[in-house]
């Protein structure tokens, strides 16, 4: 009761608030006998407390909302009334028509936005927030502070939590740069050494010590020099007998490949006796039909010879001769023997001599074979499938030559040089380019449309 | 007979070794990255001494790697990054062809990236060592600076290779340590000692490029990204031993002289500063301002006097090397090679400048009248001005080599050039040496070049140069080239007495010095017969054969000088052009 009774007082406080109805609350406040009702009960209250008046305002503001677009205590008087000064001219609306009369049907707007448009009077619920700020008297006594602090040149918490931080982190660690940015920076990398502060075993065990390069590594796996310079034939401008020697040097690779080129094709040549004559074809058709009798003749002679000698026996006389006849021939090889090694003694310097010649031929070996692994040093190895093929010579005939420098045509490539270089120094194993395989067939469709042009 | 039967390939070297492919597993690499990782670390195949019993029987060709290297592989922290780039890509091919956007970039942002410096640091402990390296890095980076930008590789690489030998070659001009110079067909050939090393390197002429088909584009850019780390720290380092500024600046001074011409309408102001850089005709900025260049006097030490005198005298002479061409004003025609004749002359003191619309950097006209030398390479020009001489590049390179200005005569426009010899050869005595070497020989000992040319044109003069050169050099190269008979009458007439040989008179035989000189030399040439006959027959006979080789060789070298009496080019070859 007493909320209604507040309710209505706050609505008769508003200055000037004219309710809708005039009737509205003119007989409800003195109507006589109340119920006597316990009010320690939520169930009471809700069933005889009167909030008719209070409704009846609400419906009433809620009437005025939606009738005039807010409550007419509120309203300026220009929108309530005016003054009448007779009828106005309208003199500009027909002009707009008549512009427009073409394109009627475009001016006016659809009905379908017609139909979206909000109609309702009643506005969106006003902010009460707008106006008054919750816990204002705090912030501004707070803001007070603050301001008396930074004329003083104290910085809030926050602020110098913020100035605190460390430089973010993350975002350069994010963007590394990649290593062929043109703006790269460098630095001292050989600079004095920045000694391991931590723990050496601890960097051990958490994998954060570098494990060392081996020696063995640093060590170049060819002793040819990373830059060979041309031969002195190989000016833009040469001398005539060293441009003559670079010449036959050209000269003699060609020749070499040129007789493997022919060796290969010899090899690759039909043989003439392979191929077919007539006196060979006939001798195939005829060949079985003709019957060799000659060789059965000669194998019944062959064994009755042989079965003639086996029949025969050796005689007493025979055997003692044969017995004699060895002994005699073993005494004899051995004489030869003793009187070999007598003369030996006599060859003494000759067989020093080839001793002597054993020897050197052995150290003439060891050398060439030193020699030869020096030389291996400086060869390109066979490091995969494919052999190292040594670059064609740079060369320009006699009538190539330019007179001047700026008639000189550079010859062969130098990308291509230093490719040949990493590979003849041992530093990537020759490969080819690998070829282009089609795993499916190709499907040849003709296209309908093309198909019906034709 | 007990115990277990050994198996085979369990051990010695079938476990050294392991196959490419083998290796590639372990890692969990692709073979792609493998490659990769093997040529940024410096991993190298190996072939095994026993190829059958390394690949277990089996004698198909396979690529070997030593086992302890791919182990040592697996220590790589780059490994892990590869493997991190892999899922990368898959990642994003599958953001792709699902269309999520806002995914793609997410990823692109947090795109995997590695550093290769403790790989360099790793493989080359001191910045010697580096150094040492440098002449693959260098060729490169030329090489690549050099490409065009059509998509072989990208663009960024390019860029980043002409940024590094821009800097170099600012380096080498400051320091002057430029040596040789050969103009060949395939590219020019430089040589310069850097902190007492010798590093050669080769630069492809400009435009001169077709793109080899067999070629493999993805290993040469790897190695171009090894070498580019490298070479910017080295570069770095010799940028500090010299007190320059490291991203190298032009001197204020200069700048501001090149300031002065109006270029807005060139380049950006960012974009031209590398081209103005690598123009090379202004100083660079140090970090403290010095005097240009300090005479740094050698350090004394009493105990060793000849050898001091004959270092001194060395550095007096490499000193006078470096100003080769101080003094001279050049102004360069827009035919010639801009870039390697600016270098090599401001590598030797020179001021050098171009046609203001041939590049960037030029400092003076050609109308400037204290321009000493202008370079042209074209048969005629049609204004010329008197007080400067007009030459042919190839007298740059040439006076380069020869280590002095050669006379201008030879040079001048639309004269026919004497060849270019390559300064790489060195030869040893008995070897042929071309004529104009000997004539450049001569001229560098301070002869006259009328004389020397005087002494070309007939064949037996010729030859007695020859001698004199050789007695010069060497007293016994004379004995050993006469006949040994003749030595032999001379030394038993000496036994019989003192008398005067008949010969031919020396030039220098004259008077009592010449007497003494000639005693001398017989004294030597008898101790020297005397040796000969105390000689082991074995030794003997070795030593006949060396003299006859010896013998051999001048007499070819001999034959050889007399056969052309003029050069000509004109000869062809008789066999169809060898295939390039």
């Amino acid at each position: 009761m007493a909320a209604v009774k507040r309710l209505k007082r706050v609505a008769a406080a508003q200055p000037g608030f004219m309710s809708f109805k005039s009737s509205a609350g003119s007989d409800d406040l003195n109507s006589g006998q109340r119920k006597r009702v316990n009010k320690n009960k939520k169930k009471n209250w809700n069933k005889h407390s009167d909030i008719q008046d209070v409704e009846e305002f609400l419906d009433d503001v809620r009437l005025q909302e939606r009738a005039t677009g807010g409550l007419i205590s509120e309203k300026p008087d220009d929108s309530l009334f005016f003054v009448d000064i007779g009828e106005q001219r309208k003199y500009v609306q027909p002009e707009v028509q008549e512009g427009k009369k073409g394109k009627k049907s475009k001016s006016r707007p659809l009905r379908i936005d017609l139909i979206l448009q909000h109609d309702s009077l009643v506005p969106p619920p006003k902010d009460i927030l707008a106006h008054q700020q919750p816990n204002a008297k705090k912030l501004r006594r707070i803001a007070e502070n603050a301001e008396k602090l930074a004329a003083m040149g104290v910085l809030p918490r926050r602020q110098k939590r913020l100035l605190n931080r460390r430089p973010a982190v993350t975002a350069s660690k994010s963007k590394t740069a990649a290593n062929n940015f043109p703006d790269r920076p460098y630095y001292d990398l050989w600079g004095g050494d920045a000694k391991e502060t931590a723990d050496p075993y601890y960097l051990e065990q958490t994998g954060k010590k570098r494990v060392k390069r081996p020696e063995k590594l640093n060590s170049k796996p060819s002793v040819l020099p990373a830059v060979e310079v041309i031969a002195p034939g190989g000016s833009y401008n040469p001398d005539f007998f060293s441009h003559q020697a670079l010449l036959l040097e050209a000269h003699e690779v060609e020749v070499k490949r040129e007789r493997a080129e022919l060796r290969i094709e010899r090899q690759l040549a039909v043989n003439r006796e392979d191929t077919a004559t007539e006196e060979t074809v006939f001798q195939e058709l005829v060949e079985g039909l003709v019957e060799e009798e000659e060789d059965e003749d000669e194998e019944e002679e062959d064994v009755s010879i042989r079965g003639g000698l086996q029949q025969e026996k050796k005689t007493e006389k025979e055997r003692r001769r044969e017995r004699a006849d060895k002994i005699k021939s073993q005494q004899k090889q051995a004489a030869r023997v003793f009187t070999d090694k007598k003369q030996q003694l006599f060859q003494l310097r000759s067989i020093q001599a080839t001793l002597k010649r054993g020897e050197q031929q052995t150290r003439e070996r060891v050398a060439q074979r030193k020699a030869n692994q020096e030389a291996e040093k400086s060869m390109p190895r066979r490091l995969g499938r494919l052999r190292f093929q040594a670059q064609d010579l740079e060369v320009q005939l006699s009538d190539e030559i330019p007179g001047s420098l700026r008639t000189l045509k550079p010859e062969g490539s130098v990308l291509k040089d230093r490719f040949k270089s990493m590979q003849k120094r041992n530093m990537i194993e020759p490969r080819e380019r690998a070829k282009f395989k089609r795993r499916h067939k190709v499907k040849y469709v003709e296209k309908r449309a093309f198909r019906e042009i034709t | 007979m007990g115990g277990l039967q050994k198996k085979k390939y369990e051990r010695g070297s079938a476990t050294n070794y392991i196959t490419r492919n083998k290796a590639r597993k372990k890692l969990q690499l692709s073979l792609a990255d493998f490659r990769r990782l093997c040529i940024l670390k410096g991993i190298y195949p190996h072939e095994p001494k026993h190829k059958k019993k390394v690949n277990k029987g089996s004698t198909a060709p396979r690529t070997f790697y030593l086992f302890k290297d791919i182990r040592f592989l697996l220590h790589e922290p780059i490994v892990r990054k590869f493997r991190e780039y892999k899922v990368f890509v898959r990642k994003l091919r599958k953001a792709y062809g699902k269309a999520e956007w806002t995914g793609v970039e997410r990823l692109r942002d947090n795109k995997p990236g590695y550093k290769l410096d403790h790989i360099i640091k790793e493989r080359y402990p001191t910045f010697i060592d580096a150094l040492r390296d440098i002449d693959d890095a260098l060729s490169m980076c030329f090489l690549f600076s050099t490409f065009a930008r059509t998509g072989k590789c990208h663009v960024q690489t390019i860029t980043l290779c002409r940024r590094l030998t821009v800097e170099w070659m600012n380096y080498v001009v400051t320091s002057r340590s430029l040596r040789k110079v050969f103009l060949s067909i395939k590219g020019i050939y430089y040589q310069a000692e850097v902190l007492g090393q010798l590093i050669t390197w080769l630069v492809p002429y400009q435009f001169a490029h077709d793109h080899p088909t067999d070629v493999d584009y993805r290993v040469m850019a790897t190695f171009t990204e090894m070498y580019t780390t490298l070479f910017g720290f080295i570069n770095f380092r010799l940028y500090q031993t010299l007190n320059l500024v490291y991203p190298p600046k032009l001197d204020s001074k200069a700048e501001s002289e090149l300031k002065a011409e109006h270029e807005e309408d060139y380049a950006m102001d960012s974009e031209s500063y590398l081209e103005k850089l690598s123009a090379l005709s202004a100083s660079l900025a140090r970090v403290v301002a010095t005097a240009e260049e300090e005479e740094n006097q050698l350090d004394l030490f009493p105990t060793e006097g000849e050898n001091m005198q004959a270092r001194e005298k060395e550095q007096k002479e490499q000193e006078a090397q470096k100003r080769l061409f101080e003094g001279l004003k050049f102004f360069l025609n827009r035919e010639v090679p801009r870039e390697s004749l600016a270098f090599i002359l401001r590598c030797f003191g020179a001021e050098v400048s171009w046609d203001k619309s041939l590049c960037i950097g030029g400092t003076y006209e050609v109308t400037d009248e204290t321009i000493t030398h202008q370079i042209v390479d074209r048969p005629d020009m049609d204004k010329q001005y008197i007080n400067r001489y007009y030459i042919q590049p190839q007298w740059v390179f040439d006076s380069v080599n020869a280590q002095m200005r050669l006379p201008v005569e030879d040079y001048f426009l639309g004269t026919t050039l004497p060849p270019h010899l390559s300064p790489f050869v060195e030869e040893k005595d008995g070897d042929y040496v071309p004529p104009e070497k000997l004539k450049l020989m001569a001229l560098q000992r301070g002869e006259k070049p009328g004389k020397s040319r005087a002494e070309l044109d007939s064949e037996e003069e010729d030859e007695e140069e020859e001698d004199e050169e050789e007695e010069e050099e060497d007293d016994e190269e004379e004995d050993d080239v006469d006949d040994e008979e003749l030595t032999e009458e001379k030394n038993l007439k000496k036994m019989e007495g003192t008398r005067v040989t008949p010969g031919k008179v020396k030039p220098w035989e004259t008077g009592s010095v010449g007497n003494k000189v000639r005693l001398e030399q017989e004294e030597k040439a008898e101790e020297k017969r005397l040796a000969i006959m105390m000689m082991k027959k074995k030794e003997k006979y070795l030593y006949d054969k060396i003299m006859f080789g010896k013998k051999r060789t001048t007499r070819e070298v001999s034959s050889l000088r007399c056969a052309p009496a003029k050069p000509t080019r004109h000869i062809t070859c008789h066999h169809s052009k060898v295939q390039t």
